[in-house]
């Protein structure tokens, strides 16, 4: 990989002053994009070459789950699905509540390569899609930058820094098949569109753009950052007295079709004219139709009547406008901005009132390292590069100087919006560092003027004889000398070097974990795979009843669906906010307590993740207090935060706990039997770091099922009723007793039971 | 289709000529117009509308008054399906939505017809020929009427 | 026939088993008879010995018979009677002449006349009558899958797991036995119940216990049909491995030269189930001392010398607990399952692996060889079992004038069939021979396949002539649209 992005910008303006002819130019161009794009690919498969041709983390199961179901059952099952798999007992109208794009994309390349009869499993299409996609971004990230400057270096520049730029490898990755794998190159490429539609003003590019835009909608939820900034950049230029017929052919071409092409999208619908995120652009499409107007009034009617025109008319439009749009709002005809739309502008909004986004580690504001990790070099490039385009100053620096505001400021505020920004930054630090570059590089040109002016300076020196003097004769100003240019060419050429350095480093290390499996290091060096996840769903799968229903915490929803192939209460798509807080409740509740929520929600099996054993921190206790937060929310009464906290305010699980804390289910599930591994005296929880009481918890109401082999998934059993009709904890306490008593005896009764 | 194309363009040509004389007319004539009756700011709009109208009538090439029925037309048409909405319900949303959006649609990618095909933007839309404008309004519309229908259910 | 299995040795044997391919091939492995058919009476077991062995977890019977023929004509059709429980689970019939190895061709076919009757047969035709009044020694042995059920059902995780195997004291026969005996073999000595029963001779009661083996008989002469059911109850604590569907694919690319081999199993234990639930505690720390359990931990599958990138995946994918040692001398994939598979467990999986042309194939003129094993798969000292075999020979594309030829059992062979696939580019598609088996074990582990099909070079040359030249159109295309649009 370092050696491909190497070759592709280093020998750049090296091959661009060899190739004399447009021809070869153009060749060298397609060789780099290709060389730019192979290296995008090959950068995102670290996973793939340590781990396996698997896919990651969470949502991405649930799309890969629902690429099969695609492929087997035909389009039309898959649009009208509905999942009773999942939410038991409610089920989810799969097909109308999510983004068909990815799915579909991934069909249709399935279904071409049977056409083509290569026999390639879907998993596998899946898996590669977002690397694949990454490519054409490459490409998209040239066209935009081109769009920008006249140096095509610039364009190359921005699909190489847009081929390994951590940010964007963080959501691409081979394996991780979210909807941000195709969304990006469907962003960059829509706002290709659109800015091509800006300046040719043509009806042809602007439903381009929308048939893209639509395409994005399928795609990803982070549409409405096209909606909303599409209009912004329409308005700014308005604003800024460049309205232009060009303007009004493609914000209309693409506001009226793209529109449309949104609300074919069952889980979009009608959200384009209901809902107060879509508003602006209707609103500047309305705005758009009135300048127009007024434009031509304005060329029809002489200033002084034009001005009278304006003020009463203007001003009677937005009056009624904003009239009825605030009359509709409150009227409900327009859905307020949702909870997450707050969460953008009040950080602590959704801590407050919807713990439930506010628990996804994504969704958290962006620490200020991380756009450093992220974007390296380019984030102090990216700023020079808006200087550049407001010296320019085109409609189509607008744009990108709007895009930077806003990427920036949503970049801030959410960790995962940091994929937004890194496009623009790309674009903008390309110019930046082109610029840089075309200044130094070109080193015929500037040599000529000034051997020239050293000669002359030279005679003339002789005459005046004074250096001073000679050095502010000098016409041109510049630096000519070639240690200077050679000192900035080599340390942008050593920034770039680090730059693919750090990328590399990123990728590998931080963002090629698939998260399902987990890799260590043997004593000797060698990897060791931890498994454990795979094993206890594999095990789940074969050895369960079909329909046994898996209750767990909503982060392994998709996973179980996926993986295990099981019915699960809550997962990954939290639309149900109260069916997650009465898992929550049932977690952290007594034993007396859940049982009935288990029973009425004929849970079979409850899954939690343990990682005490291993020193895995990701696990459930360590999550627990959300659950306890998200049931709170419901049931105030039932459940208080304060209770899982000791008396000193801590959060502890060793002898010191809170008595609530133990005898809520997730304790006794995560520590059931947990100390009989140790020596008395010996257990330790290795993630907390503290010794566990020699006594563990008694479960009654349910058994321990299965354990994977290091500790991380656990799975109980829930008990039926007793035969007897005692209560579970009288039943379980008298067969300690029967045990205890009848050890040494013949095992009659025991098998009695078993059978 | 081709005859009749090549005809208005060639009208267009000829009726560029008499557009600059009759709007510099209407500029002197609107303002002295104006300079009579600023007292009253509905006396004004009515100027404003007089002069409008009379640049039309004079500025405006046949083929494009085509053009601008039709957008009337459409204006009217979305007129009808709004009131119809307001006072009947909007039931089928769907229908209504893709009817509506089917009018505003076509009246906008009109307008751009409209814009791109005037004599007076010729400098914005350099690689924009009448013909192009045409073909691209063509597939817009094409485009359009796909969604909707598919939207109408 | 047996043939060796060093494929680089024997051309000149393989051309002599090219030429009976086509008789071998068996289309069918039923004779229809009428519903009321009773054999015939013609023989007589003048000596009987039947073994049945234990030692792995299925049933492997062997019945060594001095056959005499009583009638006046010459006999060459032999009955072996089963019960229609027993014919569902009865496989790998073989028949051979105890006294000289070089007497072939007997041939097994079931007999099918009335559905509904609890006795059926199994048809042996000696190679050549057997003349009035005259002998010959038959060693048939069959096995039986399924035999072994464990008893109690439900064990503890680290409990010794005991099996129950019911069987006939009398070796089931259409004829007379004028003497004969049973030998149980066992693979331990911990036998907790047996069934006794009157003795005869100077033995007062049978059976006669010999460290792990018991023996019932001698016994004078029995009638036809009799039976006297015994019931065996012995410890047995390994795993009951089952593997209810195995579907293998055999690829073979003359271009890339390379055999690549995928297997996929449906893998179950039918031993005892657990009592309680799985518990992981008393799992991890039992596993310090390695005992003797009945969960399947660990398989070991030796492949053929220069096997490679064999690879081992599930549903969800890489199982990483795998390990592949390749070298000169041997190659091995060993297997851990994701958990181990206790009684009642399931396990499917599928292992896969390459290996070059050389070790399998033999060309003379346009004609090919192709010698593979017919079943790789696990080698386990208890044995597995295999219900539905499925293997599928994909030959190249073009490939034509299929026949084939197997050293298994043929009466194990249920099928087999001549199709085309379409796989990587091809336009024809490729020819696929796909031959179904039934009720096999892993002792037939080495048995052969030997597949002779023609090949021309012309057909060889099909798909990247197709290739080239399709490639070669979209070309000229792109070009063409790109000259009218200018």
């Amino acid at each position: 990989m370092a050696v491909a992005t190497d070759a592709s910008s280093a020998p750049m303006e090296l091959l661009v002053s060899v190739g004399k002819n447009q021809s070869t130019k153009t060749l060298l161009r397609v060789l780099i994009l290709c060389f730019i794009a192979a290296a995008a690919v090959a950068s995102r498969l670290f996973s793939v070459i340590r781990f396996e041709s698997i896919i990651h983390e969470f949502d991405p199961w649930f799309n890969f789950r629902a690429t099969k179901y695609l492929v087997a059952h035909g389009f039309y099952d898959f649009w009208n699905w509905f999942d009773d798999r999942t939410w038991h007992p409610l089920g989810r109208v799969t097909g109308g509540t999510l983004y068909p794009g990815l799915m579909v994309t991934s069909g249709a390349i399935y279904h071409a390569l049977r056409a083509l009869t290569v026999p390639v499993d879907i998993r596998n299409i899946c898996v590669l899609l977002a690397p694949a996609f990454s490519g054409l971004t490459a490409f998209a990230a040239y066209l935009l930058t081109n769009e920008m400057t006249t140096s095509s270096s610039a364009g190359l520049l921005a699909a190489a820094f847009m081929g390994i730029t951590p940010g964007y490898i963080s959501r691409s990755v081979a394996g991780s098949y979210d909807n941000e794998a195709i969304a990006i190159f469907l962003l960059v490429y829509t706002f290709y569109l659109w800015i091509k539609a800006l300046k040719v003003g043509s009806v042809m590019w602007g439903a381009l753009c929308a048939l893209f835009y639509g395409y994005m909608v399928a795609s990803w939820g982070g549409y409405a950052f096209i909606t909303c900034l599409i209009p912004l950049h329409a308005f700014v230029l308005v604003c800024m007295g460049r309205f232009s017929n060009r303007l009004y052919v493609a914000y209309n071409t693409w506001y009226a079709l793209g529109t449309l092409a949104s609300m074919q999208i069952p889980f979009v619908g009608f959200a384009p004219v209901s809902t107060s995120e879509h508003m602006p652009a209707l609103g500047i499409f309305g705005f758009l139709q009135l300048v127009a107007f007024l434009e031509y009034v304005r060329s029809a009617v002489p200033s002084r009547q034009f001005q009278t025109f304006l003020y009463v008319g203007l001003g009677g439009v937005f009056g009624v406008a904003l009239l009825g749009l605030v009359g509709l709002t409150t009227g409900g005809y327009i859905a307020p901005w949702s909870g997450r739309f707050y969460s953008l502008w009040d950080t602590s909004y959704a801590k407050i009132h919807i713990p439930i986004i506010a628990s996804v580690s994504e969704h958290q504001p962006t620490a200020w390292p991380a756009f450093f990790f992220d974007l390296n070099m380019l984030i102090w490039l990216f700023p020079a590069g808006v200087y550049m385009c407001f010296q320019k100053l085109e409609d189509e620096h607008v744009f990108v100087i709007v895009y930077a505001l806003f990427g920036s400021y949503f970049a801030g505020v959410m960790v995962r919006l940091m994929l937004t920004l890194t496009p623009v930054v790309c674009v903008a630090a390309a110019i930046a560092a082109s610029q840089l570059l075309d200044t130094y590089l070109v080193y015929k040109s500037p040599v000529a003027p000034e051997a020239k002016e050293e000669e002359v300076t030279d005679g003339t020196a002789k005459k005046s004889k004074q250096s001073a003097l000679r050095s502010t004769s000098q016409p041109v100003v510049g630096i000519y000398t070639l240690i200077s240019k050679g000192f900035i060419a080599g340390a942008m050429t050593l920034f770039l070097l680090i730059f693919v350095q750090h990328c590399t480093w990123v990728t590998s290390n931080a963002y090629s974990s698939p998260s399902v499996v987990l890799a260590s290091r043997m004593p000797d060096g060698s990897q060791h795979i931890i498994d454990d996840y795979r094993e206890a769903y594999q095990w789940l799968r074969q050895n369960t009843k079909e329909d046994a229903k898996i209750m767990s915490w909503w982060d392994y929803g998709y996973q179980i669906g996926g993986m295990a192939d099981r019915p699960t209460l809550v997962d990954n798509n939290t639309w149900n906010n109260t069916h997650i807080a009465t898992v929550g409740k049932a977690m952290s509740s007594r034993e007396e307590v859940s049982y009935p929520i288990m029973r009425q929600h004929e849970v079979d099996y409850v899954l939690v993740v343990f990682g005490g054993l291993l020193g895995y921190s990701g696990d459930d206790i360590n999550k627990f207090l959300w659950m306890v937060r998200i049931a709170e929310g419901i049931w105030p009464d039932e459940v208080k935060e304060r209770d899982y906290f000791t008396p000193r305010g801590e959060y502890r699980v060793d002898s010191e706990a809170s008595e609530t804390m133990k005898n809520s289910l997730m304790y006794k599930m995560s520590y059931y039997n947990y100390c009989s591994l140790f020596p008395p005296g010996q257990a330790q929880d290795r993630v907390r770091g503290v010794r566990l009481p020699d006594q563990g918890p008694v479960l009654n109401t349910l058994e321990e099922a299965y354990t994977s082999e290091n500790w991380i998934i656990r799975i109980y059993k829930v008990k039926d009723l007793d035969n007897v009709g005692r209560d579970h904890a009288l039943a379980a306490s008298f067969d300690r007793g029967n045990k205890k008593k009848k050890a040494g005896k013949k095992r009659g009764p025991r098998v009695l039971r078993a059978e | 289709m081709a005859p009749k194309k090549s005809a208005t363009s060639s009208g267009t040509t000829s009726s560029s000529s008499s557009t600059t004389a009759s709007a510099s007319a209407a500029l002197s004539n609107a303002s002295s117009s104006a300079a009579k009756s600023a007292s009253s700011g509905a006396q004004q709009i009515d100027q404003v509308a007089l002069s409008l109208v009379q640049h039309y009538q004079k500025a405006t090439p046949q083929r494009t008054k085509l053009i601008d029925a039709f957008m009337a037309f459409l204006v009217v048409v979305g007129a009808l399906q709004f009131a119809y909405c307001v006072l009947a319900g909007n039931y089928p949303f769907n229908a209504f939505l893709s009817g509506f959006s089917a009018t505003v649609g076509q009246f906008v990618l009109t307008a751009s017809l409209r814009i791109q095909t005037t004599e007076a933007n010729k400098s914005e839309f350099p690689s924009v020929s009448p013909e192009r404008a045409f073909a691209d309004y063509v597939v817009g519309s094409m485009i359009l009427h796909f969604f909707c229908i598919n939207f109408i259910n | 026939m047996k043939f060796t299995a060093i494929a680089g040795a024997c051309l000149s044997l393989l051309s002599s088993v090219a030429a009976d391919a086509n008789i071998t091939a068996p289309s069918s492995s039923k004779v229809a008879l009428p519903s009321t058919f009773k054999p015939p009476q013609v023989f007589k077991n003048a000596n009987l010995v039947h073994v049945v062995s234990l030692e792995k977890n299925f049933a492997k019977e062997s019945i060594n018979v001095l056959i005499e023929n009583v009638s006046p004509e010459p006999q060459d059709e032999y009955f072996l009677p089963f019960t229609s429980e027993q014919m569902e689970k009865v496989g790998g019939i073989e028949v051979k002449d105890r006294k000289s190895a070089d007497v072939v061709g007997f041939t097994v076919e079931a007999v099918e006349f009335d559905p509904l009757s609890d006795t059926q047969y199994y048809r042996i035709r000696l190679p050549a009558p057997l003349s009035p009044k005259s002998q010959q020694t038959l060693g048939i042995s069959f096995h039986y899958l399924r035999a072994l059920s464990p008893l109690p059902a439900a064990i503890e995780q680290a409990d010794k797991q005991y099996l129950l195997y019911a069987f006939s004291a009398y070796c089931p026969s259409a004829y007379p036995t004028l003497k004969q005996k049973t030998e149980v073999k066992l693979p331990s000595a911990d036998i907790p119940d047996y069934t006794t029963i009157a003795g005869s001779g100077d033995v007062k009661e049978f059976p006669v216990k010999q460290g792990s083996k018991l023996i019932y008989g001698p016994f004078p002469e029995v009638p036809a049909g009799a039976v006297s059911a015994i019931k065996v109850r012995f410890e047995s604590t390994k795993p009951v491995t089952h593997v209810s569907h195995l579907e293998r694919d055999i690829e073979v690319s003359h271009w890339g030269g390379n055999v690549a081999f995928e297997e996929r199993y449906t893998l179950f234990n039918h031993g005892a189930n657990l009592s309680a639930q799985f518990n992981r505690v008393k799992w991890a720390q039992s596993q310090y001392f390695n005992p003797q359990t009945y969960a399947l931990k660990e398989m070991k599958i030796p492949l053929r010398v220069g096997s490679k990138d064999a690879y081992f995946t599930d549903v969800i994918g890489n199982v990483s607990t795998s390990r592949f040692r390749s070298n000169k001398r041997e190659a091995v994939l060993e297997l851990k399952p994701r958990y181990p598979v206790f009684g009642g467990w399931k396990y499917p999986f599928t292992i896969g692996w390459n290996a070059d042309t050389k070790f399998f194939l033999k060309k003379s003129a346009s004609n090919y060889l192709l010698n593979v094993p017919l079943l790789e798969g696990p080698k386990q000292a208890e044995g597995v079992e295999y219900g539905q075999v499925q293997v599928r020979v994909l030959l190249p594309e073009g490939a034509d004038n299929v026949k084939f030829y197997t050293t298994a059992p043929e009466s194990s062979i249920t099928g087999h069939s001549v199709d085309l696939e379409r796989t990587y580019l091809d336009t024809v598609g490729r020819t696929v021979l796909t031959i179904k088996a039934r009720n096999l074990v892993d002792d037939f582990r080495d048995r052969e396949l030997i597949v002779s099909y023609d090949y021309s070079t012309m057909a060889g040359l099909r798909k990247p002539l197709i290739i080239f030249s399709s490639m070669i159109s979209i070309f000229v295309g792109i070009w063409a649209i790109s000259k009218v649009d200018l």
